[in-house]
């Protein structure tokens, strides 16, 4: 009884100081890194859309693969100039998060990768602007289709990286088409029916 | 009482000891994140203060942990010290988080890390415990360092980042598989150099 007693109290001893560094460290760790966060979601939005003067903010939600997903207008002074989505897509071995942005004419902007864990080497190189990125700027929402194989029209797939070129591709698609649907007013009609 | 040599206890977590050469312990982490030299050394750094810091604490201790419940008690002090670095590391080195996040609180499970406050630091003076902790986590470092310089070269035809080849020679060398293959390769280097100018007999030890 008295030895268990020890036992208890040595065990508690350990657990309550370990506690109390746990939460002398996340208090002031915890600030650092919301900030941190928030700037770094800032900046990227920024980079969407480097012509909005107004901060961006969010506009709604949308959904994607079961999660929750925002959509933002920027504006500059106080007139939309882009459209930007965060989307996602489900690669071969992660969701691949990523934002896309749209001008007024409801053509891409840019896309950006924020988050994936593919394969090293091979479907990692999803996130290279020249090799396969850069490809989607210009494009409306009829061309996002995969290609495997040269195409200009279309989106070209990666070799050895269909499935995570398709992720990228389906994401940004799913995200335009909610854009589409909010702000491209005419276009929506036409592009229901094709991508259906 | 014997006076402690601090040479040895050094020299023992890096060449004599290696944790992945010659333990063979926590191979599962060093394939792992060794697929480019940057990662290899942050994780490398991240086990060599989480080692230290958890050999520090267990020996002072010691004598106030009851032998019943150590493994309880190494474990969260071990959990401790892991969640402090995931958090400053969260806090301070975003870039590096976004990529080693995932591998940080796994620290938590590495035999390594137990296995020294279990054999070392739980019979030892605070400062040898220090030492072996720090030279342990040095060793782990080296070794993770090394691998990802191999894998990278070979596999990227780059180092830190750095394109040097400009092509990838060996594409499976940063795939799992060829971490495998890297471990194997270096493993049996080591022994044979060991054996060829050193007289050594080589490594045993089981793969955790």
């Amino acid at each position: 009884m008295k030895e268990m007693l020890k036992i208890i109290l040595s065990l508690v001893v350990i657990f309550i100081a370990a506690g109390v560094i746990m939460g002398v460290t996340y208090k002031y760790t915890s600030p650092v890194r919301f900030y941190a966060e928030k700037k770094e979601k800032e900046e990227a939005l920024k980079e969407m859309a480097p012509e909005a003067t107004d901060p961006i903010k969010a506009a709604g939600t949308w959904t994607v693969h079961g999660k929750a997903y925002e959509y933002y207008v920027a504006k500059s002074s106080g007139r939309p100039v882009a459209y930007i989505a965060s989307t996602a897509g489900k690669g071969y071995s992660s969701h691949i998060k990523m934002l896309v942005s749209l001008d007024r004419a409801m053509k891409i902007k840019d896309v950006k990768i924020l988050h994936q864990q593919e394969t090293p080497g091979l479907g990692d190189q999803i996130e290279e602007r020249e090799l396969f990125l850069d490809q989607f700027r210009g494009k409306g929402l009829l061309q996002l289709v995969l290609i495997k194989g040269e195409t200009r029209e279309n989106i070209q797939a990666i070799s050895g990286a269909t499935i995570s070129s398709r992720a990228v591709t389906n994401g940004v698609r799913d995200g335009v088409q909610t854009l589409v649907d909010k702000y491209g007013n005419g276009l929506r009609a036409a592009t229901r029916e094709v991508t259906k | 009482m014997t006076k402690v040599d601090y040479g040895t206890i050094f020299k023992n977590g890096i060449f004599g000891e290696n944790p992945v050469f010659r333990l063979a312990l926590s191979l599962c982490p060093a394939v792992a994140v060794t697929s480019g030299v940057k990662n290899g050394f942050l994780m490398g750094v991240a086990v060599l203060f989480v080692m230290t810091m958890v050999n520090a604490t267990v020996s002072l201790l010691r004598k106030f942990i009851n032998p019943k419940v150590r493994i309880p008690s190494y474990m969260f002090i071990i959990a401790t010290w892991v969640t402090v670095t995931d958090q400053v590391m969260a806090a301070y080195q975003r870039a590096v988080y976004k990529d080693m996040g995932l591998y940080i609180m796994l620290i938590v499970a590495f035999a390594i890390v137990l296995s020294r406050a279990e054999m070392f630091a739980s019979r030892n003076k605070f400062l040898p415990s220090v030492v072996d902790g720090a030279s342990m986590g040095l060793g782990f470092l080296l070794a993770l360092v090394l691998l990802g310089i191999f894998r990278e070269f070979l596999g990227k035809g780059s180092l830190w980042g750095h394109p040097i080849l400009g092509t990838k020679p060996l594409l499976i060398m940063i795939l799992p598989t060829g971490g495998f293959f890297a471990m194997g390769l270096m493993m049996g280097f080591l022994n044979w150099i060991d054996r060829k100018f050193f007289g050594g007999s080589g490594s045993g030890g089981g793969a955790h």
